[in-house]
């Protein structure tokens, strides 16, 4: 509780204040471009943080994270765009809702149901992340292998929808984590006898490159491409009072999002386009008025976008605990903290509390702050994204990229591996093989080596050494929630490829 | 552009390649280092055969689709490196500003031809972009950038 104050305290400065206004705007202005995702805007403003202290940096790239998964819904709504993919579900209900002359209702709507998932997710983070983290002490080298093993799944068989492709991505992610000096051995591996890759890959080297070039070159090939019929702001539309009575006046619905949105949070990798289709999927279901989603329904718009909000905070349990990101932006977030040597688990609450409780707290003012920025914002930037011509939006995010790319490590080596990886990963995504997985293979690839490699150690002289990963109650609840979660993805196509005889010989004795 | 192609054996190939691309250089490494690296190269190759054989027998997709234009795709891709490289020769700032003009020149083109008058309008936009990155990078964040023909 002290630390918490403290963290307060720290955080009620002008100065934190500011990083956290500038970095929603930033946030939003970028989340709101088409094309342009959270990981990307955090990616992007990653250098301007190098010359701030931890805590400063973390409250900037925190309040652009909220910033660009809310700017995401500006894009939807108006232009049937989703500015970053979280906003998917957005713009079933809310582009309807402008095409109406009820942008501004939209806009509000998904405003309001934004902070209070952003509020919401901050408390589950500082009601969960806690414990988990003291849980987190019990995790032995065998323990940490399985959690890796289980994120790598989850994000194989969610992200991308085919659970070889996924689990390939997963191993190549995980290859490229073995490039460099040895964690165990010592040695150099796979160097190819070139000095300068004894660093290995850079976590937010390759992130920037898988995440960002191909979304560039994507820009690039489309052109500007045809807008969608743009939305419109009405006159005489509802005030912000009555907008709020419409949001809060279905209360079942925002517990409801928010609380699939914590889950879907928790689980490594799934992001905010899984829990805000899922959320508009459910408020569907128990909608007494189902028909009219689709069609220009508030609580379509509410319940994708304070799922996706509770996404930002809530997936960050996971990162701060075992060191696995809930969603791809949270990467960046993990990358930040190596950089400053804070490691995640129970050291994050206990020796830096105060960093890290001004960091969760950071997020509840960034959510809040979305407010007034949003709100006051919104004419200008429905203006900037109608305005801004590509030709000159990708050759300076791509100028950015490069720039961010380089001081990392002052190496204009991982530029090319930057480019390399985006390039190589603009032809993979095309065969199926998306980023999140083998992005998250690179971040799990160090600790499921690590992990692997003790138990073996420690496994010497056993018999069958490899029954060591399975040898305590712990590390087989994570090994079945493994092949628990292998199955689950397996099983709905297994059902429907067995219900298809039947189904046919049903159809054939029908038409009898 | 729609390609013909099978997705699954496409996936399966790249990860056999890349496998064996890794395969031989580990037979120089000690016990402990290549412990790891070969259980999951040893995995890679089983999820890669098994794409493959599924490619066979069930194929998820046996087309993709590159939206948008294929040559601009390449261009862009290509001038990347180009860029790349050219920050090594010829500093950040000349490459970057060049770079920046004749990209911007070359994606403005899709919707028409671009007049001179037009293009020189840019050139103090993306010169002052250029110096304003530069500035705050090397002045306020302390980040040394290459140098070369003139910066």
């Amino acid at each position: 509780m002290d630390m918490l104050l403290q963290a307060l305290a720290t955080l009620m400065t002008f100065e934190s204040v500011i990083t956290v206004l500038v970095g929603v705007s930033a946030g939003l202005l970028i989340g709101s471009l088409p094309g342009l995702t959270a990981t990307m805007a955090l990616a992007v403003l990653l250098p301007f943080t190098f010359s701030m202290e931890a805590l400063q940096g973390l409250i900037a790239l925190g309040a652009v994270y909220m910033g660009s998964i809310y700017g995401g819904a500006f894009t939807a709504i108006l232009i049937n765009t989703p500015g970053t993919p979280s906003s998917i579900a957005t713009t079933f209900d809310g582009y309807p809702m402008a095409r109406q002359g009820r942008a501004y209702e939209a806009l509000a709507g998904a405003t309001i149901a934004s902070v209070i998932g952003g509020v919401v997710g901050v408390t589950f983070l500082l009601i969960l992340a806690p414990p988990l983290a003291r849980l987190a002490v019990a995790f032995g080298p065998a323990e940490m292998f399985w959690v890796a093993m289980l994120g790598l799944t989850l994000v194989a068989s969610l992200s991308t929808g085919s659970l070889l492709k996924g689990l390939l991505g997963g191993c190549l992610g995980m290859m490229l984590s073995t490039i460099g000096v040895s964690p165990i051995g010592g040695e150099t591996r796979f160097t190819f006898g070139y000095p300068p890759l004894q660093g290995g890959i850079e976590l937010i080297v390759a992130l920037i490159g898988l995440f960002v070039i191909p979304e560039l070159l994507t820009m690039a090939a489309e052109g500007r491409g045809a807008l969608a019929q743009e939305g419109r702001f009405g006159q005489g539309e509802a005030s912000i009072r009555q907008i709020f009575r419409r949001v809060l006046g279905k209360p079942v619905n925002l517990i409801r999002s928010c609380l699939i949105g914590q889950i879907i949070a928790v689980i490594p990798g799934a992001g905010g386009n899984v829990t805000s289709l899922v959320a508009y999927n459910e408020a569907r279901r128990f909608s007494r008025d189902p028909e009219s989603f689709g069609k220009g329904n508030l609580e379509g718009v509410v319940a994708s976008e304070s799922s996706n909000n509770v996404m930002v905070a809530g997936s960050m349990i996971p990162l701060l605990t075992l060191g696995i990101p809930g969603a791809p932006p949270d990467a960046v977030i993990l990358g930040v903290l190596m950089m400053h040597g804070l490691r995640p688990g129970l050291d994050l609450f206990t020796e830096s509390g105060v960093l890290t409780n001004g960091f969760i707290l950071s997020m509840g003012l960034a959510a809040l702050m979305l407010l007034p920025v949003g709100l006051l914002g919104a004419r200008l930037i429905h203006r900037i994204v109608i305005k801004t011509p590509y030709h000159f939006l990708v050759p300076c995010i791509a100028m950015v990229t490069i720039l961010g790319t380089f001081a990392l490590r002052n190496s204009l080596l991982d530029v090319g591996i930057m480019l390399i990886l985006g390039s190589v990963g603009y032809f993979l995504r095309l065969i199926g093989i998306h980023p999140a997985p083998i992005v998250l293979g690179l971040i799990l690839g160090g600790i499921a080596e690590q992990g692997y490699v003790q138990t073996m150690l420690a496994a010497v002289v056993d018999p069958i050494p490899w029954l060591r990963l399975v040898h305590n109650p712990l590390s087989m609840v994570l090994a079945g929630l493994v092949v628990l979660a292998t199955t689950t993805v397996l099983l709905p196509a297994w059902l429907e490829r067995r219900s298809r005889p039947d189904r046919k010989a049903s159809e054939r004795g029908g038409e009898t | 552009m729609i390609l013909r192609l099978n997705t699954d054996i496409a996936a399966g190939v790249f990860g056999l390649a890349f496998a064996a691309g890794l395969w031989l250089p580990r037979a120089e490494m000690g016990r402990l280092s290549i412990l790891f690296p070969r259980a999951v190269l040893v995995i890679m190759t089983v999820i890669a055969v098994a794409l493959i054989i599924k490619g066979m027998v069930r194929p998820a997709g046996r087309q993709v689709e590159i939206t948008g234009s294929p040559r601009r795709l390449l261009v862009v891709m290509a001038s990347f490196f180009v860029w790349w490289f050219a920050i090594g020769e010829l500093g950040f700032v000349v490459s970057t500003f060049v770079a920046l003009l004749l990209l911007t020149w070359y994606l403005a083109r899709v919707h028409g031809p671009v007049a001179w008058s037009r293009l020189l309008r840019w050139v103090p936009v993306i010169g002052a972009l250029v110096a304003a990155f530069y500035l705050t990078f090397t002045e306020i964040l302390n980040v040394r950038l290459p140098t070369g023909l003139l910066f």
